[in-house]
């Protein structure tokens, strides 16, 4: 191990740390905002753009109510800088919806019950949207499996499952 | 006219008697047999649509323009005065606002005087020191790094028995004892009834804390016009809230509004006012802005409630038959810091099975950690969890099938009060959920299905529970020109479905589809009073002045069509959202009469009226699990569980098995794998968050079956309905409990029954 | 999280570069960089984002070996045809690693370079010795969840799933510095903290992982990787076990046993590895080469379990393995 890696002055800029403007595309729509580099993601989302069906339940990675799609991926949004997504496409709940019309997965959530509270059901869709746009054909396990980064306080997850399942019958007809 | 009756109302296991007004007359309860077209239906939420859009608006959600943050900083010793506090550099941090203190902020008692919203005296490490109120919450947490607090460390306790020992450090100084002495109870002659016995068993079990760690954290979002209060709250009490917060500030209460339409969970942590309101409040009138205070998970965690832990001894008695003769139960009960009640766990050994000589104790202790608040069926669960596996080992030591054991001591009218119940449907949960799970054929199951490695159990416990709910509830029912109906009440959907119900029950009234039913709720300033959303008691406290509303609306709406209409009553009826001529069959639109009378309105009033007396009035049910314990990793999987429940009417059953299912895996966690972890020797909490204290996944929840014995409740209330909120997690962890033991050949008597117990359960062997 | 400066490297060189600036930390996937710096374990006043470095995020089939830029995230590694064929017990760590949210966002390099889960070390209101304190508060304190092997002044053990498996496959590493530029051993990588170097890697401040590289010198099949959790799943191991076997007919000729959750780094047990040279595997085998993974094992107060839990998930580990092969 001798040969190092040569030192030289970085030509890329630094931002920060008071506010810079970062470009965010949400739910295909560019939006410019201004904000410091530690804003997270999902500070951005709700506060920046006020789309506030993103939900803070830890703030620290282990609950899943902040789930959004990363280029088509549910991340959580409160470990990622909104800085350093400029450039992606970031897909929230409400882009889920076109209009009036929700989602055959909303449906499904509605028609079993498949939340009670509804504080983490935004990240739960989300999860079961990447499942089904990854796989159209998912079993019981591949279900649970997928929404298994989603805590539910209140416990619907054997009505998230069906709904889940529901929902990927009637995405395939 | 308006009556004043005496009335008993339970609570979360406690009962009281309470002076009511009594509005109007209570309509008849429906008949068991009655005919429904949307009562007793499965309906999907009247909400769901917001529920899944992300429409929803939760108390975390509320932006207002200009609105500030709040942060808190709290104590990182669990016992300390504060010598001093200097919040100079923290002001002079850009974009702070405000910091509130003990020295600059009202002296406001909180927890019923055992402490103030700031107090120079910390009783536990989390206990509130300042409020950081910033432009931004990233601007809080800079402030509150540059808050500097002298702090003198004060001598500790976290043990409930070492707290009560002569000498122990006081949490306050009317002692470590909650009101200075247990809480005892006795029927009989309890060491008669042990002399009696042919056979006794004993055993000491221990409960862990248990964390709400509700989706949603503890939070207000407050305003102010001129000298009225707005507050968005968390709660699962709005009126509770209002009440607090006024008397805080000193305000007349109609000059609070309390507000809460959509809320991420409670499960009893958000039965009152948080100290996050006050401070809200506070900072909003300092500063002339909106302003927010929401926990964060860390802080839900330290400060925003628990499930207490307990050390219960048992010992039981009985004769050869089976039949009991004696139960003592004694409860050490850590409270924490600080609490509103006692929080024993002896409640269903008092109430549970058929036995003439009880004694119980219930030693509720102040230590210095996070203080206990309600959590879905405070005290029964525990309990329950060593009443029922005191009864398996009893079953064992007898030779007796564990279910024949609990069937020769049932209790077929109150054995506390001697009273008759209203309607008691646990022998039918009992023999359905023996059905269900293949009871009769456990032990050929287990044989077949257990190897070397994985062991097969099977376990049940008992429910026993109140949720009657009572009055004072109230609402109205308002038909609108256009043909659709509101109905107006002071409660609160927490999550459960009670908007749903409530309009299921209205529409169901008034005949109309429940598409043309609204409801409005979770604002005082409706001024329509309900109670707290929590015991279980929602529905069956406001769903019945809600079919009273119902029906007034429907008369005034028959009379005035038939006068209008020119159309005799009994040729009238209301069918499906309109009116329909019985003998022409002629339909006509409701509205149609509102346009001949233009601006008119009809308004229905509904109040709850009293509970039956002298009658118990208790739901009940049964709950078997079969679990599959690995030998060589200590896990125990949770491979079925059979839930049967009666809790009078069935209104939704749709979201009655989505309240069982969630009921059941909160059981399940508590059974298995939470538990707050405290380093003794610092007081801190060291698993305050999601990643280390372990609520269940999707991934592990077992097959689940659940089924109601749907058994209208003639004399509890109109409907006949009992509540259905906290049944479901109350035998959970008993029945794996037991289960697990069935698996092992021996039993583990402290939960959560995590890998490291189990392992060194079978490493001992 | 304090407040930083933000700037993105467009490459290997111009990263490292900026990393010479004391205060500035490198940041890929974040999973578990911001949760130090939302607690204010780590303070750094300038991050670099390694994320925009192109030529680091791949998973290369060679002839001798698969190479996986550090800046792969783990759900690409565990859908990738090769690992799936060739390296289950790969596939097997990351599938029980942390949730689908978190491998879509988690890096390879991060993962290996990530910070213990001691609930100490974790703690915003305690100092340990591994965040510049004078001492372990773990070791007189709830130790339940640490170490029974190599425990000096910090008994905290290394949190990550992929580097026993990836230590179970012989693989690589390539790290790149002012200094040093190079390849060593996935084992040699990890170290146990000392006084003067309180960390877990031998990674310089100003150093980058850059690659992983599995030899193809195991058959396909013929490893596992288990892992006992209080939960089903999303959750750090209580023990963990990678076990690899390069059979001869019937008789292993070579075999891998590494553990995780049990040391401050992933602990290779070599005298249980060499009982099973040239052996046919049986049960009574297993258990005694399980009874070995762990003779040296001590226990703390609370954590005498994880000696059973370590010994029985061995033994597993090499009977699934037979299973497997029959």
């Amino acid at each position: 191990m001798a040969k190092a890696v040569k030192l030289r002055k970085p030509q890329a800029q630094k931002r920060g740390p008071g506010k810079t403007p970062v470009s965010l595309k949400v739910n295909h729509g560019l939006h410019t905002i201004f904000v410091e580099p530690r804003r997270t993601l999902l500070d951005a989302l709700r506060k920046d753009l006020g789309l506030i069906g993103t939900k803070k339940g830890c703030d620290e990675g282990t609950c899943g109510s902040c789930t959004v799609l990363f280029d088509g991926k549910p991340v959580y949004a409160c470990l990622m800088l909104a800085i350093e997504c400029e450039g992606h496409e970031i897909e929230t709940i409400e882009g889920l919806s076109q209009g009036d019309q929700i989602h055959p997965i909303q449906q499904a959530f509605i028609e079993h019950d498949a939340f009670q509270c509804g504080f983490c059901t935004p990240g739960q869709i989300l999860s079961v949207k990447a499942l089904l746009d990854a796989n159209p054909s998912p079993s019981a396990d591949d279900v649970k499996r997928a929404v298994s980064g989603n805590l539910c306080r209140c416990g619907a997850y054997p009505k998230i499952v069906q709904a889940a399942l529901k929902a990927a019958e009637r995405l395939k007809s | 006219m308006a009556r004043v009756v005496k009335t008993q109302v339970e609570f979360e296991g406690r009962f009281y008697d309470e002076y009511v007004v009594i509005e109007g007359e209570d309509l008849p309860a429906w008949r068991a047999d009655e005919k429904f077209s949307i009562v007793g239906q499965s309906q999907t939420r009247i909400d769901g649509v917001e529920r899944v859009t992300g429409a929803a608006k939760f108390t975390h959600d509320i932006q207002l323009p200009g609105m500030l943050y709040g942060k808190i900083l709290r104590s990182p010793h669990p016992h300390a005065r504060i010598k001093s506090i200097d919040t100079k550099r923290a002001e002079r941090l850009p974009g702070v606002r405000a910091v509130l203190h003990y020295q600059n902020a009202p002296k406001i008692p909180w927890r019923m005087g055992l402490t103030l919203l700031f107090d120079q005296t910390l009783r536990y490490a989390g206990d509130e020191v300042a409020c950081v109120i910033a432009d931004d919450e990233e601007i809080c947490e800079d402030a509150l790094d540059l808050i500097e607090v002298n702090y003198e460390v004060l001598p500790f306790v976290l043990d409930p028995v070492k707290a009560l020992e002569p000498g122990a450090p006081k949490v306050h100084d009317s002692g470590n004892l909650f009101q200075g002495a247990p809480e005892i109870y006795e029927r009989g002659e309890i060491e008669k009834g042990f002399a009696e016995a042919d056979v006794i068993v004993e055993g000491t079990f221990r409960t862990q804390v248990a964390l709400h760690n509700c989706m949603e954290t503890h939070g207000s979002v407050a305003t102010w016009e001129g000298e009225s209060l707005t507050i968005w709250d968390s709660t699962q009490h709005i009126f509770g809230v209002r009440d607090t917060v006024a008397q805080a500030l000193k305000l007349p209460k109609h000059k609070v509004r309390v507000r809460k339409q959509y809320m991420g969970g409670g499960f009893g942590s958000k039965n009152s006012a948080g100290k996050y309101a006050v401070m809200a409040a506070l900072a909003a009138k300092m500063t002339g802005r909106p302003v927010r205070v929401v926990l964060d998970r860390h802080e839900e965690n330290l400060a925003a409630g628990n499930r207490p832990s307990s050390i219960q001894t048992l010992k039981v008695g009985a004769k050869r038959d089976g039949a009991l003769t004696a139960i003592y139960h004694k409860s050490i009960v850590n409270l924490g810091a600080y609490t509103a009640w006692g929080g024993g766990t002896t409640g269903p050994t008092r109430r549970l099975y058929v036995c003439p000589h009880i004694k119980t104790e219930d030693v509720c202790v102040f230590t210095n950690l996070g203080p206990f608040s309600a959590f879905r069926a405070p005290g029964y669960v525990e309990g329950t969890f060593a009443l029922e596996s005191m009864i398996d080992e009893l079953a064992q030591k007898l030779n007796l099938d564990s279910l024949e054991l609990r069937l020769r001591n049932y209790a077929e009218i109150d054995p506390a009060t001697g009273w008759p119940y209203t309607t008691k449907g646990l022998r039918q949960a009992y023999h359905r959920g023996a059905t269900l799970i293949d009871w009769q054929k456990r032990t050929a199951l287990k044989e077949k299905d257990s190897t070397d490695t994985k062991k097969i159990g099977f376990g049940m416990a008992s429910q026993i529970w109140g949720g009657s709910g009572g009055p004072p509830a109230y609402a109205l029912v308002k038909i609108n020109p256009d043909g659709t109906a509101v109905v107006i009440t002071g409660t609160q959907d927490i999550g459960t479905g009670t908007k749903t119900a409530l309009a299921q029950v209205a529409a169901e009234t008034l005949h109309f589809p429940i598409s043309l039913v609204k409801v409005e709720l979770g604002d005082t300033q409706l001024g329509v009073y309900s109670p707290l959303s929590a015991g279980s008691m929602t529905l069956a406290s406001v769903g019945p002045a809600v079919r009273v509303a119902a029906e007034d609306a429907r008369k005034q709406l028959m009379d005035v069509a038939s006068q209008t209409l020119e159309m005799p009553l009994d040729e009238l009826e209301i069918d499906r959202g309109e009116f329909l001529n019985t003998r022409t069959r002629e339909r006509i639109a409701i509205k149609t009469i509102f346009e001949k009378l233009q601006n008119f309105m009809i308004i229905g009033r509904g109040a709850r009226g009293p509970n039956p007396e002298k009658k118990s009035v208790n739901t009940f049910g049964a709950q078997f699990a079969q679990v599959e314990v690995d030998t060589e990793t200590g896990r125990v999987s949770v491979q079925k569980i059979v839930a049967v429940h009666e809790s009078g009417r069935v209104i939704n059953p749709l979201a009655i098995s989505s309240q069982l299912e969630g009921g059941i895996i909160q059981g399940l966690g508590f059974a298995l794998t939470e538990q707050r972890i405290v380093d003794e020797r610092f007081g801190l909490v060291l698993n305050g968050n999601l990643e280390m204290y372990k609520v269940p996944t999707a991934q592990d929840v077992p097959e689940i079956i659940t089924e109601m014995i749907d058994m209208p409740d003639p004399e509890v209330n109109n409907l006949g309905v009992k509540g259905v909120g906290e049944p479901p997690i109350i035998p959970t962890a008993g029945a794996i409990a037991n289960a697990v033991a069935d698996a092992l050949g021996r039993r583990i008597c402290e939960l959560p029954l995590t890998p490291d117990r189990i392992l060194k359960a079978l490493e001992s062997q | 999280m304090k407040n930083f400066q933000y700037v993105n490297a467009p490459d290997v060189e111009d990263a490292v570069s900026l990393l010479q600036e004391p205060g500035t930390k490198a940041v890929a996937g974040g999973t578990d960089l911001l949760t130090e710096l939302k607690e204010r374990i780590k303070m750094p006043e300038i991050l670099v984002n390694l994320k925009t470095i192109s030529d680091m995020k791949y998973i290369r089939e060679e002839k001798d070996d698969l190479r996986i830029g550090a800046l792969a995230t783990l759900s690409e590694i565990e859908l990738h045809r090769m690992v799936r064929e060739r390296f289950p017990i790969l596939k097997e760590a990351i599938s029980v690693t942390a949730t689908p949210q978190l491998r879509n966002a988690a890096t390879l390099g991060g993962n290996l370079c990530q910070s213990v889960r001691c609930w100490y070390y974790r703690h915003p209101d305690v100092k340990c010795w591994l965040k510049d304190g004078d001492m372990c508060y773990a070791e007189d304190g709830v130790n339940s969840r640490h170490a029974i092997f190599g425990n000096s002044t910090c008994i905290a053990v290394h949190p990550s799933d992929l580097a026993p498996a990836l230590i179970a496959l012989d693989a690589r590493i390539r790290i790149a510095g002012s200094e040093v530029e190079g390849e060593l051993l996935l084992e040699e990588f990890f170290t146990l903290p000392t006084e003067t170097h309180r960390q877990s890697t031998l990674l310089g401040a100003a150093d980058l992982v850059t690659e992983v590289i599995i030899p193809h010198r195991f058959g396909p099949s013929n490893g596992v990787y288990l892992k006992a959790m209080e939960r089903a799943t999303w959750s750090f191991m209580l023990v963990s076990a990678a076990v690899q076997l390069e059979w001869k007919g019937d008789r292993v000729r070579e075999a891998r046993i590494v553990l995780g959750g049990v040391a401050g780094k992933p602990w290779r047990v070599r005298e249980a590895e060499a009982m099973l040279q040239g052996q046919t595997l049986s049960e009574g085998l297993a258990q005694s080469v399980g009874e070995a993974a762990v003779a040296n094992a001590k226990a703390l107060k609370h954590n005498a379990y994880k000696i059973p839990l370590a010994r029985n998930l061995v033994k597993r580990g090499l009977l699934e393995l037979t299973r497997r092969k029959a």
